[in-house]
């Protein structure tokens, strides 16, 4: 049937209906377009049931879930507010802790607002750099891409601890050098405060472009998925480190060594 | 050979059943696409989809349990809205009622504080597993964005939501948060006045909070999933291997 309108008297191929009508009259012939208007493709599934029963299942059992914990564990409820009374430590919900940490370490604005702000604006343009169908609907876009991840994670959490427990030993002065800009040298406190963390954050980044290029000559995108592992990674360890570590003073303390309200 | 009616049948074909449902049971593929066509909550969805799309491998339900953890939230949301009492003066006194003689109330409590923190890991993890199937790439650029303002208005209903209990956990909390936002260059002490409209965190800190938690971020919120799913469906449904 591959070829009717070539054996059409008459009708030389140029002139033949175009490919889509073409099919969509032989399936009027077979009868097929009026009785069935979903018809299927290989790959396709009907919403109802598919997906319907994917999303029932899922939220139930999310649900359920929800209910258990809310059975077995209670939302916390502390003292009436005090004006008075500041806590110690004094700390931010969890999944802002790690900017409580970074504040640790030198300017709150650029570690409150700036280094968020930058954050997200560079997570809202990756889709603009990154063009590139490639690896789409593909976790981790390739075997390479997948390894890339887990030497990004690696890398970021051992530097990421060593910084700081480092700075922690210095005495919160930039490794000293911040310690020793200020105080030998008289340096302003953007110099010491601002310029100098961002320096060495922006130095870090670049070990790790550096190493990424070298080790797997990686293509845009898999650089990328080493830049967003590291900001995950770097979500991730700060906020641990902001909730589980950080005791009186926010000194550095395991974490059963936290006041009690806080474990 | 026509089977006999049975009681469900006869039910479904009545005359008011058929004015609410106006399709027959969704056994045939007919009736699979319209009940989906037909229903205004189900028509988010196309009529058919790619096979890998209803894999949960792929997705993990990450995007599908962060709007359910929404919706939860909402109708906990509600019924705590019945019983709190924005003001500082008595703020903490209506949560212990709510714990201690609301029917029922510890357990909307907990539901709204687990399903809140659930949601911004939730959210969380949708947004790494769009980024590791490389599902923001074009034409999925806007949406990926459109998400980000998502994970922005997440955190925001998270955390004004946390000094509403007006204990010392949330006083705190919030002081310490709305610091770092005061920090800010140039505009930290102008943002931080108009958020705590005082100097301090008090009744006019809680009745701003109050309000953006329960009405202005929800319906951002909403708004922005609005687009987010029609996004989804007029890039091509769901990503998947080329
Ligand atoms: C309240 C927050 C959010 C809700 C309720 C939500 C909901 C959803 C849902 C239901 C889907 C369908 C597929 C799936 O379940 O994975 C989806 C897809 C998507 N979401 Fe979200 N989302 C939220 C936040 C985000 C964030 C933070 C991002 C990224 C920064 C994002 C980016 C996307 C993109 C690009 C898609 C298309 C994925 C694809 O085609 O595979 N969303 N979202």
């Amino acid at each position: 049937m591959a070829d009717i309108t070539q054996q059409m008297p008459g009708r030389s191929p140029a002139t033949a209906i175009d490919e889509a009508k073409r099919q969509k009259l032989l399936e009027l012939v077979r009868g097929r377009a009026l009785a069935r208007p979903t018809d299927l493709a290989e790959d396709e599934v009907m919403v109802w049931p598919s997906l319907v029963v994917v999303e029932a299942v899922c939220a139930t059992v999310f649900l359920l879930l929800l209910i258990a914990v809310s059975v077995l564990f209670s939302a916390p409820l502390t003292a009436q507010a005090n004006p008075n009374q500041t806590p110690n430590p004094s700390k931010a919900p969890w999944y802002f802790l790690n900017l409580q940490e970074l504040l640790l370490h030198m300017n709150a604005g650029v570690a409150g607002v700036i280094i968020p702000t930058l954050a997200l604006g560079a997570l809202a343009a990756i889709p603009y750099f990154d063009r590139s169908p490639l690896g789409v609907g593909i976790l981790g876009t390739s075997a390479k891409g997948r390894k890339i991840a887990g030497f990004s994670a690696i890398f970021t959490t051992v530097v990421l601890i060593g910084m700081i427990v480092l700075d922690e030993a210095s005495g919160r002065t930039q490794f000293g050098i911040g310690g020793f800009l200020r105080t030998q040298l008289g340096a302003p406190e953007f110099v010491w405060n601002q310029i100098l963390p961002v320096g060495i954050i922006m130095a870090t980044i670049a070990v790790l472009v550096v190493l990424v290029q070298v080790i797997f000559k990686p293509t845009r995108r898999e650089m990328i998925i080493a830049l967003f592992t590291a900001f995950v990674v770097t979500y991730i360890v700060l906020t641990i480190s902001g909730t589980s570590f950080r005791g009186e003073g926010q000194d550095l303390v395991f974490p059963w060594q936290l006041p009690l309200e806080h474990h | 050979m026509a089977r006999e009616q049975t009681l469900a049948d006869k039910i479904s074909s009545s005359s008011v059943w058929r004015s609410v449902v106006r399709h027959g049971y969704p056994d045939t593929q007919r009736n699979q696409a319209l009940i989906i066509a037909s229903n205004v909550f189900l028509h988010i969805h196309p009529v058919k989809i790619k096979r890998y799309a209803t894999k949960v491998t792929y997705t993990f339900c990450l995007g599908g349990l962060s709007f359910f953890m929404f919706l939860v939230l909402t109708g906990t949301g509600v019924l705590l809205m019945f019983y709190y009492i924005p003001a500082a003066d008595q703020a903490y006194q209506s949560m212990k009622d709510i714990e201690s003689s609301v029917t029922f109330g510890q357990m909307m409590r907990n539901m709204h504080r687990w399903s809140a923190q659930g949601m911004v890991i939730a959210v969380f993890l949708h947004m790494c597993r769009v980024f590791y199937t490389g599902s923001y790439k074009p034409p999925r650029e806007f949406n990926w964005v459109v998400g980000i303002l998502l994970l922005v208005v997440t955190f925001l209903l998270s955390f004004t939501g946390y000094l509403l209990p007006w204990d010392q956990l949330a006083l705190w909390a919030i002081t310490v948060g709305t610091e770092i936002g005061g920090a800010a260059p140039f505009v930290g002490e102008q943002v931080n006045l108009v958020l705590r409209g005082d100097f301090e965190i008090g009744q006019s800190a809680l009745i701003r909070f109050y309000t953006l938690h329960v009405l202005f971020l929800p319906l951002v919120a909403a708004f922005l999933m609005a687009v987010h799913f029609w996004r989804i469906r007029k890039d091509g449904g769901i990503s998947g291997p080329l």
